[in-house]
């Protein structure tokens, strides 16, 4: 019988120590990010701008009421039956109170509203539901404001007698809706780029090359790239893709064009190395099959080898989407970090990770919405492991059955 | 037949005229897949000499030696002097990147051991599952939660020795997220060359007498070192080079070397992200001297420790 020494509980203890510590540390990113960003993780978060918008607005002259049915409210919703509208209390980011619209009749008054911006006077302002109202004026009475309740604004606004003068309401800030339509776009767009390239290059290497030096060579010098940092990658793209798209394009500022340029360069070597990967378990029975039966190589290569490659094609997709959706450095410099609502691809715009980099570059730092975007990308990315998981798993399957 | 003829009838059946053109055409991505190295590298080659090669537009050229030595980013006004120092922030960046290593590895190789050799099989697959998803989370999750969560954390450890930081940024929380980012990267290629260690070294060891936990400590560790050197390279190198995590935690000193747990400090990553708003003139030139200075600190670091690998690599080769 092996005597147990004590320094064996205390090694051995280390490794437990060891590996708990690591569940932890995972542990304490999920809760924190889960614990800061859940306040904010509403779908209105994903659907409305970033900057707030104000309108000024006065009801034309000879409005008619609303005189129509509204919907029953709920026991926390206050009615304006004048106006058609239901608006409920909320709190905004800084913690005040605001007065949010929760649905509004078709043809209430305040669907027809004249700006009062001298500047914009010919358009039409339209309150919408998720809209705030800021203040309302009256040509009778003090103003109603938000900060006094939306019962006090509801009484005032359902008398006839008090005549509104002046109606202010606006769009809450805080949304990361351009982020998400940027970072869409980058993925779109990276992945047109990158795919064919990495594709066609893994089928050279995989089925045309000759094995020789300068084949390994080449191999060599994209496998370097996966060890360059990403920050020098953004380099590259401010001093060759920014340059390079607007002398195309004719423009004159820092774009998702270039943004996507340089992140197809930074996804190359990882579609490369996937998709060689399963073309390398493509059985040479098959080649030998289809070029004995009198197709020449390309047919060969593009009709039988490459499509039983799809689940690494596949596999290289999901990466390549979750780099992009994580990148950040390389992004900072190449399409900068003005968060925008209106997203162009010619212009700049930030990606989901580049707005987090921003707001806590802010002072203060929002780290409240940081978290809450934190969280939307760590589910992503989850989401995009199970399927690599998930496409492994069914794809091989399907081959072992072969 | 002769030997001719049949040379030549096989490299008609095999490469017919279409297909010397597909393989000429699929070797214009393969030369172009592996051109980009070259890209990068001549250009930020290019744009990083401007400084030192140019004198800047009137301003004079920065001097060489200072920026390889300086102990202040910039001593002057911006667009103004030349007087940039970068030299604290080469120090800087490898004590935080080791330093990093330093919580990151012991840590990394434990919980590696443990799942390769210890952990029952259902715990070994999850915490594999654990490993993926940290090495999944891209770093500026890691900055956010360094910034939000670790930096008021320190600010009031700090405060507990009468030290007073700069809301906590500082060494400390840079090297607590270099260490959390670079664990998956430990733990996946150590456990893997763990794995592969030879069963007989295992078995002979315990044929000899030695305990299990002898056994994992003396016999596999010693006989996975390659692997786990590797996997301690690959830390290195992704700590050196991480920027926007560390921007987020340094506080971003503008001279130095700080070398104190709570002080802010700057790695050469965070500075380039400092600033660049200009996209012309010095202080814009001036981020591709240091990116191109990165890339030998970490070309030079990569060659010096994968030297330091072969030697203590040598011993068990026999």
């Amino acid at each position: 019988m092996k005597r147990k020494y004590l320094s064996s509980y205390f090694l051995d203890g280390l490794t437990y120590v060891s590996t708990f510590l690591t569940v932890f540390a995972l542990g304490l990113i999920f809760f924190f990010l889960i614990r800061e960003g859940i306040g904010l993780l509403r779908p209105s978060l994903l659907t409305s701008d970033y900057f707030e918008q104000k309108y000024i607005s006065s009801l034309p002259a000879g409005f008619e009421y609303y005189s129509g049915e509204l919907p029953n409210p709920d026991s926390d919703d206050y009615v304006i039956d004048n106006y058609g509208i239901i608006v409920e209390e909320s709190i905004d980011k800084a913690g005040a109170l605001v007065i949010r619209v929760k649905y509004i009749a078709e043809d209430s008054p305040l669907r027809n509203l004249e700006n009062e911006n001298p500047a914009f006077q010919d358009d039409a302002l339209s309150l919408e539901v998720g809209m705030v109202i800021n203040r309302v004026a009256y040509e009778n009475q003090p103003s109603s404001l938000p900060s006094r309740g939306a019962e006090a604004m509801v009484e005032t606004m359902n008398n006839t007698d008090n005549m509104i003068r002046q109606f202010d309401f606006g769009v809450e800030g805080g949304g990361i809706r351009g982020s998400i339509i940027a970072t869409v776009y980058l993925i779109f767009m990276t992945l047109v780029i990158a795919l064919p390239i990495g594709v066609l290059t893994a089928l050279y290497f995989n089925e045309f090359a000759p094995k020789n030096k300068l084949t390994n060579t080449m191999r060599s010098f994209i496998e370097v790239l996966t060890g360059v940092p990403s920050i020098i990658y953004g380099l590259l793209g401010i001093a060759v893709f920014v340059p390079l798209t607007t002398t195309l394009f004719q423009i004159n500022s820092s774009n998702l064009v270039a943004g996507a340029l340089t992140l197809a360069v930074i996804l190359l070597p990882v579609i490369i190395r996937t998709t060689e990967e399963s073309l390398k378990t493509v059985p040479n029975s098959h080649r030998f099959a289809s070029l004995a039966l009198g197709a020449n190589k390309t047919q060969t290569t593009f009709k039988v080898v490459l499509p039983q490659a799809f689940s690494g094609i596949l596999t290289a997709t999901f990466l390549g989407i979750g780099r992009v959706i994580g990148e950040s450095a390389a992004l900072i410099f190449v399409i900068g970090t003005a968060i925008k609502d209106q997203v162009k691809i010619l212009e700049p715009a930030t990606s989901l990770a580049v707005h987090i980099f921003t707001v806590m570059s802010n002072e203060p730092a929002n780290i409240e919405l940081a978290t809450a975007i934190g969280v939307i990308i760590l589910t992503i990315v989850l989401i995009l492991n199970l399927s690599i998981k998930l496409t492994v798993y069914l794809f091989d399957r399907r081959k072992r059955r072969a | 037949m002769t030997n001719q003829t049949l040379k030549k009838s096989k490299s008609r059946t095999f490469m017919t005229k279409s297909d010397q053109i597909t393989k000429n055409i699929l070797l214009g991505f393969g030369i172009l897949s592996s051109s980009f190295i070259f890209i990068i590298a001549i250009f930020i080659t290019f744009e990083g000499a401007i400084p030192f090669i140019t004198d800047n537009d009137g301003l004079g050229t920065v001097n060489i030696w200072r920026f390889l030595t300086g102990t202040v980013w910039l001593d002057g006004r911006t667009f103004v002097s030349t007087a940039y120092g970068a030299g604290y922030l080469i120090l800087q960046t490898l004590y935080l990147a080791f330093l990093a290593l330093l919580l990151s590895f012991p840590i990394g190789v434990m919980t590696a051991l443990f799942i390769a050799k210890i952990a029952p099989k259902s715990i070994s697959g999850f915490m594999r599952g654990v490993v993926e998803l940290m090495a999944s989370i891209p770093s500026i999750v890691y900055g956010l939660v360094g910034a939000g969560f670790f930096l008021p954390f320190i600010y009031d450890f700090g405060q507990l020795f009468g030290i007073s930081s700069a809301g906590g940024a500082g060494s400390l929380g840079v090297v607590l997220v270099l260490g959390l980012m670079s664990l998956p990267t430990i733990i996946a290629i150590s456990e893997v060359s763990i794995r592969s260690v030879d069963d007989s070294l295992e078995k002979a060891s315990l044929a000899l007498g030695a305990t299990p936990t002898q056994t994992r400590f003396k016999i596999i560790l010693l006989a996975a070192k390659n692997g786990i050197f590797s996997s301690a390279i690959l830390a290195i190198g992704r700590s050196l080079g991480e920027a926007t995590a560390v921007a987020l935690v340094a506080g971003n000193a503008r001279s130095g070397p700080n070398f104190g747990l709570f002080d802010i400090t700057s790695t050469m990553t965070s500075m380039m992200l400092a600033g660049l708003k200009e996209t012309t003139g010095i202080d814009f030139n001036i981020r591709f001297s240091v990116g191109l200075l990165l890339m030998i600190v970490i070309l030079i670091t990569n060659i010096i420790l994968n030297f330091i690998k072969r030697k203590i690599g040598n011993l068990d080769e026999a």
